[in-house]
């Protein structure tokens, strides 16, 4: 029986990174939804795998997709990383595709938007000022 | 005494296997990200309070990872195993179009579900008798209209191996 790809039964993971103390690895760990027998709710199981992540591009707090390696790569490596999903303090929303932070997106922002009348008219006298003028030598 | 919590319907096995979106194989991971406040993640919060238990009950090897207020639209995103991606958007659309919606593209359709029943069925027969586990019956007494079981009605002397051996020593 031949097998493709994957030694392990996890052919394709997300999870967030945790660890990237290691050269070329990153730790993550991955949440599942298991489904408790009594109370018939499910709550998430974590587990960490080790991925291979050749240039150290990961940081820690970065969802990441791994794609599991055809064999293993060392005793507890089986998994690569794919993609980085979302970047960590620059996430960027896949519908608009315009970098966001929480529930608000970042590019709308513009400073002169948000001054008011007061605030501009100080600014320009403080420009005044600044002005140098060859006179007054 | 009524069970704890706010929908503790939602915790019932009745509940979760009425559930109608069996994913295709090739399904492995689905991320919900929505937004805890809004009226455009409605849809989408209903879906994941509704909805994910059911789905995450009829596929137990799909990984299904939510995340909270990290972009201001709400999606759904599926990681399938020829490393296709499809995006699902959610914004503005209730609980039910969305389950709708997924069952249509990555869903087995009633046809393939049929198939399988079948083929499930092919391998058990269901004429012998045997344990619980792999057979529907265990005993011809329990079926109406037999020999019930001695255990409860003893035999009628004639069918009783004493009786039949003591008959056949005296001709």
């Amino acid at each position: 029986m031949s097998v493709p790809r994957g030694a392990v039964h996890a052919k394709w993971i997300v999870g967030k990174v945790i660890g990237t103390k290691m050269q070329k690895t990153a730790k993550v760990r991955v949440t599942r939804l298991v489904l408790d027998p009594y109370l018939l709710k499910f709550f998430n199981k974590r587990k960490t795998y080790f991925a291979h992540d050749p240039l150290q591009q990961c940081v820690v707090g970065d969802i990441v997709l791994l794609k599991a390696l055809p064999e293993r790569r060392s005793k507890h490596v089986k998994h690569e990383l794919a993609e980085i999903v979302f970047k960590v303090g620059n996430v960027i929303d896949p519908i608009t595709g315009k970098p966001c932070a929480g529930t608000r997106f970042l590019e709308n922002q513009s400073d002169s938007e948000n001054l008011t009348e007061a605030d501009t008219t100080y600014l320009s006298e403080k420009l005044q000022e600044l002005k140098v003028c060859s006179t007054d030598k | 005494m009524p069970m704890k919590g706010r929908f503790p319907i939602r915790r019932t096995l009745q509940y979760l296997s009425q559930g109608d979106v069996i994913f295709k194989s090739s399904v492995k991971v689905m991320t919900v990200n929505y937004n805890t406040a809004g009226e455009l993640s409605e849809g989408a919060r209903k879906f994941v309070f509704f909805n994910i238990p059911q789905i995450q009950y009829k596929n137990p090897w799909v990984q299904i990872m939510l995340f909270r207020n990290m972009t201001p639209s709400p999606f759904l995103r599926f990681y399938l195993d020829t490393g296709e991606q499809v995006l699902v958007d959610v914004e503005d659309k209730t609980n039910k179009e969305i389950t709708e919606h997924i069952k249509k593209i990555l869903g087995k359709s009633k046809e393939t579900l049929e198939k399988e029943e079948r083929e499930r069925k092919k391998l058990s027969h269901p004429a012998t008798f045997g344990p619980k586990k792999y057979h529907l019956r265990e005993c011809m007494c329990e079926i109406e209209g037999q020999v019930p079981c001695p255990a409860f009605v003893p035999l009628p002397k004639e069918m009783r191996g004493k009786y039949k051996a003591a008959m056949k020593n005296e001709a």
